[in-house]
C-alpha cells in the first residue's frame, strides 16, 4: 500500500516536472495526462523474462541469485519505426532499487545549493560612513540618549543582523548517498516507462525537426535527455539538438539527478548503460578509501 | 606514518607515469669509448611490476572456499540457493549478516536488522515469535518501510545473526 502510494507519488512528480517544460498551456497540470499516456494503447510491453526473445545485451556484472534482470526494448534513432529491435538486460541493483524519494530529494537539493554563494552584504554601524561622535550630551538635552548617529535605531544607520558578505552554502553529501540518488532516479525512470535504450546515436539527417517528430511519434514526452558515453558524438545529433531547448545530449559522466528529473524521457545508449552499471555497482562492493580515489588503485572501474 | 607511506607511493606513481610517457631514450652505442662487452644503457619498464604489486585493490574480495563451515572465526557463507521465504536479507559488503546493536541515552539498547527486501512484515512477525520463544516476552519492534530495516528493543544480535545464518541468508 505504501509502495503503491510511492509509485503514484513518483508519477505525480513526473507530471509536475513535465508541466514546467510543456509547450501547450491550456488545461491545468492536475487535469492533464502525461503525453506518453494519452491516445496510446500500451500493447507493446517488454515480455516477461525467459520468453525466448533474443536478449541482445547481457549484464556484464553478475546479478545476485535472488534477483532477476529487468528488461527493456532496444530502439534506434535511424528510422521512425525502429522501436523493438530486441531485448536488453538491465542490472536490478541499478535499475530496480526501492524508490527512495527522500534520497532523491536530498540529492536534488544538494545539487541546487552546494554551488550557491550569496553575495548579499549590508553595512553594520561600524561600516556606515560617519557616526563616530556622540550627537548630543548624555544628560540635560531632554532627548533620548544616543552614542552615534549610525546605530541600528537611527534612520540611515547600519543594519544590526543583516547578511554579512559572500556566504557559501557548500556541503557534500556522502559519496554513496549521491550514487544511491542516481540509482533511484534511473529506477524511477524505468518504472514509469520514461527510459529508452538506443543502440547508438547515429541519425540519418542533422535536422532538428526529424528528432522532434521522432520523439512525438514514439510518445517520448515533452523533453528528452540523450546520454552517451563518449564526448565526441556523431555530428548529426549534435547539430540537430544544438538549437533545441527541450532535447539535450549529454556525456554519461555528466548524468545527474536534476537533469533526469527536469527532462521527461531519458534515452541511454548501450555503452552508456554498461558504463553506468560498472561505475554505480562498484560502490556496492568497494572498501572505504585508503587514499583519495583520484589516485590510482589496481582495480578502479 | 601512513601519510609518509602514501606520499612515497604517490611519488613512485608519478615516476611511473613520467617514465611511461617519455619518448624512448637514445641508446648509447657500444662503440662510444667503452669495452666491447659493455651492453650500453637499456631502457626497461619491467621493474615497475614491483611498484604495481604494491598498489592496493579497491574492491572487497570474494571469500575463498573453505573445507569446513563455520570457519574458525565463526563465519558461514550464505546458501547457494536463496531460501524460499517471502523476504531476503542481503549480506553486507564484507559478507556479514547485517544485524547491528545500537544504544541511545546510555541505556536504551536496540538491535537493528538492515538490508531487508521483500515482505518485511512477515520477517517482523517471525522475529517476534522467535524472540518470544527465546526470552518468554514479546519485544517491541519497529519496522521502517522506507529504509527497509527492523529495530528491536534489547541486545539480540548474536541470536538473530545465528538465526538468520541458519535460514540461509
Amino acid at each position: 500500500m505504501f509502495r503503491i502510494s510511492l509509485t503514484l507519488c513518483c508519477r505525480e512528480i513526473g507530471k509536475r516536472f513535465a508541466s514546467t517544460l510543456s509547450g501547450e498551456g491550456g488545461l491545468p497540470s492536475n487535469l492533464r495526462l502525461a503525453p506518453n499516456l494519452v491516445e496510446f494503447s500500451r500493447t507493446e510491453r517488454p515480455p516477461a523474462a525467459g520468453s525466448g526473445l533474443p536478449v541482445l545485451r547481457q549484464c556484464e556484472v553478475e546479478i545476485p541469485s535472488h534477483l532477476t534482470a529487468r528488461q527493456a526494448w532496444l530502439e534506434s534513432l535511424r528510422g521512425y519505426e525502429d522501436e523493438q529491435l530486441g531485448l536488453v538486460d538491465l542490472h536490478p541493483d541499478v535499475f530496480a532499487v526501492p524508490p527512495r524519494l527522500d534520497i532523491l530529494h536530498e540529492v536534488a537539493i544538494w545539487q541546487k545549493n552546494f554551488k550557491r554563494i550569496s553575495h548579499a552584504k549590508v553595512k553594520t554601524r561600524a561600516e556606515v560612513r560617519g557616526g563616530g561622535r556622540k550627537p548630543w550630551q548624555q544628560k540635560g538635552s531632554g532627548r533620548a540618549r544616543h552614542g552615534s548617529i549610525r546605530s541600528p535605531l537611527w534612520r540611515g544607520g547600519g543594519v544590526a543582523h543583516g547578511p554579512r558578505g559572500p556566504t557559501s552554502y557548500y556541503y557534500m553529501l556522502p559519496m554513496r548517498v549521491r550514487v544511491m540518488g542516481l540509482k533511484v532516479a534511473l529506477s524511477a525512470k524505468l518504472a514509469q516507462d520514461y527510459l529508452h535504450i538506443v543502440d547508438s546515436l547515429e541519425m540519418p539527417t542533422p535536422d532538428s525537426q526529424y528528432i522532434l517528430d521522432l520523439a512525438r511519434h514514439r510518445h517520448w514526452g515533452d523533453s528528452v535527455l540523450i546520454v552517451d558515453v563518449k564526448e565526441d558524438l556523431p555530428e548529426n545529433i549534435l547539430k540537430a539538438t544544438e538549437d533545441l531547448k527541450t532535447i539535450n545530449v549529454m556525456p554519461a559522466i555528466g548524468l545527474n539527478v536534476h537533469s533526469m528529473l527536469k527532462h521527461e524521457t531519458l534515452v541511454l545508449t548501450l555503452d552508456a548503460v554498461s558504463f553506468l552499471e560498472k561505475k554505480l555497482l562498484w560502490h556496492d562492493c568497494r572498501y572505504s578509501p585508503l587514499y583519495p580515489f583520484k589516485l590510482p588503485y589496481s582495480d578502479l572501474p | 606514518m601512513a601519510g609518509v607511506g602514501y606520499l612515497g607511493l604517490r611519488n613512485a606513481i608519478k615516476c611511473l607515469k613520467r617514465a611511461r610517457s617519455t619518448a624512448s631514450l637514445q641508446h648509447y652505442s657500444a662503440s662510444a669509448a667503452a669495452a666491447p662487452h659493455y651492453p650500453g644503457i637499456v631502457e626497461s619498464t619491467d621493474e615497475f611490476r614491483f611498484v604495481e604489486r604494491l598498489i592496493p585493490p579497491s574492491r572487497v574480495p570474494e571469500p575463498p572456499k573453505h573445507q569446513q563451515y563455520p570457519t574458525p572465526s565463526g563465519w558461514t557463507p550464505p546458501s547457494a540457493e536463496p531460501p524460499p521465504l517471502p523476504y531476503t536479507v542481503r549480506r553486507s559488503r564484507m559478507h556479514n549478516i547485517p544485524v547491528y546493536t545500537d544504544i541511545t541515552h546510555g541505556n536504551r539498547k536496540m538491535t537493528v536488522i538492515r538490508k531487508i527486501s521483500g515482505d518485511i512484515w512477515a520477517l517482523e512477525q517471525e522475529v517476534k515469535s522467535y524472540l518470544t520463544q527465546l526470552t518468554g516476552k514479546c519485544p517491541p519492534t519497529q519496522v521502517n518501510e522506507v529504509t527497509m530495516s527492523i529495530r528491536v528493543k534489547g541486545y539480540y544480535d548474536t541470536e538473530l545473526k545465528a538465526w538468520l545464518t541458519e535460514k540461509g541468508f
